[in-house]
């Protein structure tokens, strides 16, 4: 649904935020305020632009607030044209401000998490490294370029924190911790990434836009879809692990603690959750 | 551009079996193409406020794991 050309289109009205539910307590307690106390590794709301007016109720996701589910019995198949819909209704009540080309830029948190995003969407990460004026430069090149319409919605972005990100080459192949742009494709479990292309710090838009889409293509064309079930069962076998900042896990009783069932877990966690 | 997950809680949020959560073994590859233009996604809270309040759009709220069990690269 989320990969529609439908929905794709009624989102360009929306700012779209996808928060990763196990990064962070301030995450988990975002979550917690749209369930009701609960959470659980998944929830959905329209909001006001001011970011607290709720527009929709909450829930687990878009079709059971939006779709048929959401108003019809627990089961009935909720319709992609149902949230298109409810959400093009929506979008007409706010009238958008501003150009385009100011759109503030994406950021994460950390660098691997950036990683981990950019498998799972199966993107090209654009990494800007770079300090003071430098940074304030290149960002400035670097915004109304990803709200190009050849560009949005095809790759991620992220900015070196160097509080979080001090270390991010040693998860890259063919970079060291200089200064520049890094195209990056990460790699199948997002924990590593290799560098396609790099660029410095004084390039222009043009310039970066045209290694964007050429390596862009490239990828496409080498890159299979991922199957989610063949990757979480190779991912089982080697033992593949990430650690987040919080443990894995659901509170559906909301009771404020994770809902162990004994296993694995992630940082503090001895949990086993449920699967997302 | 890819989003299993989230595909995958449309299609089995209509299932029954939604509240315990989709199961691997239901899911299958993204029908979209890889390098074809998908959701802007912003991934701070703080940011997607900010161009909220820039911009005067609505938000779109999601919260999702890009792990299965601490497997990670996949939504």
């Amino acid at each position: 649904m989320f990969s529609t050309k439908e929905f794709i289109e009624a989102s360009r009205s929306f700012v779209c935020v996808r928060l990763e539910s196990y990064e962070s307590p301030e995450h988990q307690e975002l979550v917690r305020t749209f369930l009701n106390g609960r959470f659980e590794n998944t929830a959905f709301c329209l909001l006001a632009p001011d970011g607290e007016t709720r527009l929709t109720r909450s829930s687990r996701s878009p079709s059971m607030v939006l779709g048929a589910t959401g108003r019809g019995p627990r089961g009935e198949k909720g319709s992609n044209e149902d949230v298109v819909r409810e959400m093009e209704k929506v979008a007409t009540q706010f009238k958008a401000n501003g150009k385009r080309e100011e759109m503030v830029l994406q950021d994460f948190h950390s660098f691997r998490q950036a990683l981990n995003v950019a498998s799972g969407d199966q993107r090209l990460l654009l990494f800007l490294a770079a300090e003071g004026n430098d940074l304030e430069v290149a960002k400035e090149t670097v915004q109304p370029l990803f709200a190009n319409e050849e560009v949005i919605g095809r790759f991620h972005f992220d900015q070196r924190d160097p509080e979080t990100d001090a270390e991010w080459g040693k998860q890259i192949e063919g970079s060291s911790n200089a200064s520049g742009y890094f195209l990056i494709q990460s790699d199948q479990f997002g924990q590593k990434g290799t560098v396609v292309a790099a660029l410095p710090i004084t390039a222009d838009a043009a310039g970066i836009k045209a290694v964007l889409l050429k390596e862009n293509e490239a990828f496409a064309a080498r890159e299979e879809r991922k199957v989610y079930s063949e990757h979480v069962s190779t991912g089982r076998r080697e033992g593949i692990f990430f650690e987040n900042g919080m443990p894995y896990g659901e509170d559906r009783d909301g009771d404020g603690e994770i809902d162990h069932r004994g296993g694995k877990g992630g940082k503090g966690g001895k949990g086993k959750g449920p699967r997302p | 551009m890819k989003l299993l997950s989230l595909t995958l809680l449309f299609s089995l949020s209509s299932l029954t079996a939604f509240s315990q959560g989709p199961r691997p073994t239901d899911i299958a590859a993204s029908p979209q193409a890889v390098g074809e233009p998908g959701v802007m996604w912003y991934t701070t809270w703080d940011t997607a406020k900010e161009e909220a309040k820039r911009s005067n759009r609505p938000i779109f709220f999601m919260a999702a794991a890009a792990t299965c069990s601490g497997i990670s690269g996949v939504f």
